[in-house]
């Protein structure tokens, strides 16, 4: 019998082709409850994160944003006022049932216009070459089922001079914070999510994805590897996430 | 160097103060209007600290990181800082605050900041509603009206204490005269003096013809 190539699936080895598969059902679970859930996990830090990563992308009236993974559009939101009505931000996301929420509730707030949702693959972005000034892959990336095809993808579709912003959750900094952090992420974690969500699997996922995430540094090589250069990133809530940025020489 | 999640959560929390305080301006969110899209730079030397604030429409963005164009830039302390953007007969050169680039934003923004008036029995009437909101406000009107005046009056009013009540110095009518009697008192002292260096010199000179007769 032929080997079947594997990948991570949380801490479960998964049949390379199954991974997106078994990604997307978790996030068709949590998709409904996922700002609730954010705001909840995070204590509303996650939105001191996006912050960061929107002053970091030096965005500007007129430009062109490519918002991968962008769920229910919170970084997209930000964009779409800073770009303007001569800009354009696309919000794309795999999940269909993500980007629904994520459309739905940007048009609620009133954003249209400047905005388009894209269902799509960040291996393969169905995006002409040089074509964005800035791409960001919030929370996202950990996800991805081949990261370094996901690198290049977006290398390719960047403008030369153009940066990625990758926020994703990486390797605390100090020992303590790091047993703090997993006696929250795999007990306290699931139960959140059984409770507000009725999804504990779901949670504890998102916990196990996290630990296998490369850490800072290797996610820093992997971007150097992929062709982008001055790269470099910024430790957040003492190194549970990371903002690497790259420039696309 | 400083976490970038407690920075981001004091620009946020800044910006949120700010922008929930011109809610309740129209006049103040009107003139900022015709600003936007300028920036002015603060590079606060104590405590250190930089950051930048936006223009954006009827609102002010603070970026800790902005590498936009920057219409003014201003270094210095933000006591001075407080103080030039309140005090009408502030000047920067005075404040030892120093400015780059256009000086009529900070002009603008000068004018903006001493002619703000926010309405703060607005939120209050939110929460509360219009007639508690409104006798509330009323108090605290009358309450801020005793003690500004109070507090114009408190230095008159201890000098007072110490020289009528007290006795410690005296009143400033009687120092006054005092002083003056001094001035007087100097005066007469220093022509009675050159009086009597007058007559002596006289004396000398008499003294010197007596002698010079006897001579002959």
């Amino acid at each position: 019998m032929k080997d079947r190539k594997t990948t991570h699936f949380g801490y479960q080895e998964v049949p390379v082709e199954e991974k997106a598969g078994r990604v997307a059902d978790v996030f068709h679970s949590v998709a409904a409850r996922y700002d609730v859930m954010n705001d909840l996990m995070s204590g509303g830090i996650h939105r001191l994160w996006k912050r960061f990563t929107i002053e970091l992308s030096g965005a500007r009236p007129g430009q062109t944003i490519l918002d991968i993974a962008g769920g229910t559009g919170d970084l997209t939101a930000r964009f779409s006022r800073i770009v303007g009505p001569k800009g354009q931000v696309v919000l794309a996301d795999i999940n269909e049932s993500m980007l629904r929420v994520g459309r739905d509730r940007l048009l609620d707030r009133g954003i249209a216009g400047n905005v388009v949702p894209v269902q799509a693959d960040a291996q393969y972005l169905p995006f002409p070459d040089n074509t964005f000034d800035c791409i960001t892959i919030a929370f996202g990336l950990r996800n991805v089922t081949d990261k370094d095809l996901a690198l290049r993808s977006m290398l390719r579709v960047l403008k030369p001079g153009g940066r990625l912003l990758v926020l994703e959750f990486s390797k605390p900094q100090s020992r303590l914070l790091e047993k703090v952090y997993d006696q929250y992420s795999f007990r306290l974690l699931p139960f959140m999510g059984k409770l507000v969500a009725n999804d504990a699997d779901s949670y504890r996922y998102l916990a196990e994805s996290i630990r296998m995430h490369p850490d800072q540094e290797t996610l820093k090589q992997m971007m150097v590897d992929a062709g982008f250069v001055d790269c470099e990133f910024h430790n957040m809530t003492g190194g549970i996430v990371a903002l690497h940025k790259g420039l696309k020489p | 160097m400083t976490d970038p999640t407690f920075r981001a959560g004091f620009d946020a929390a800044l910006e949120t103060a700010i922008n929930t305080a011109l809610k309740y301006d129209p006049g103040t969110r009107a003139r900022l209007q015709r600003l936007d899209g300028k920036a002015l730079e603060l590079n606060l030397t104590a405590p250190p600290l930089q950051f930048c604030l936006c223009i954006e429409g009827d609102q002010v963005r603070v970026r800790g990181h902005w590498e936009g164009e920057v219409s003014t830039r201003l270094t210095g302390s933000a006591i001075a800082f407080v103080r030039l953007l309140r005090d009408p007969a502030a000047t920067p050169a005075q404040l030892d605050v120093s400015v780059s680039g256009s000086s009529a934003l900070l002009a603008e923004l000068q004018s903006i900041m001493r002619d703000l008036d926010i309405d703060w029995e607005a939120p209050f009437a939110q929460l509360v509603g219009d007639m508690p909101a409104h006798t509330v406000g009323n108090l605290l009107r009358d309450a801020s009206r005793w003690l500004s005046g109070n507090l114009r009056r408190a230095p008159r009013a201890a000098a007072e204490a110490v020289s009528e009540e007290w006795r410690l110095t005296p009143p400033q009518a009687q120092f006054e005269a005092f002083v003056e009697d001094l001035a007087d008192l100097s005066l007469a002292t220093e022509r009675l003096e050159a009086r009597v260096q007058l007559l002596k010199a006289r004396l000398r000179a008499s003294g010197e013809n007596f002698s010079r007769r006897g001579a002959e």
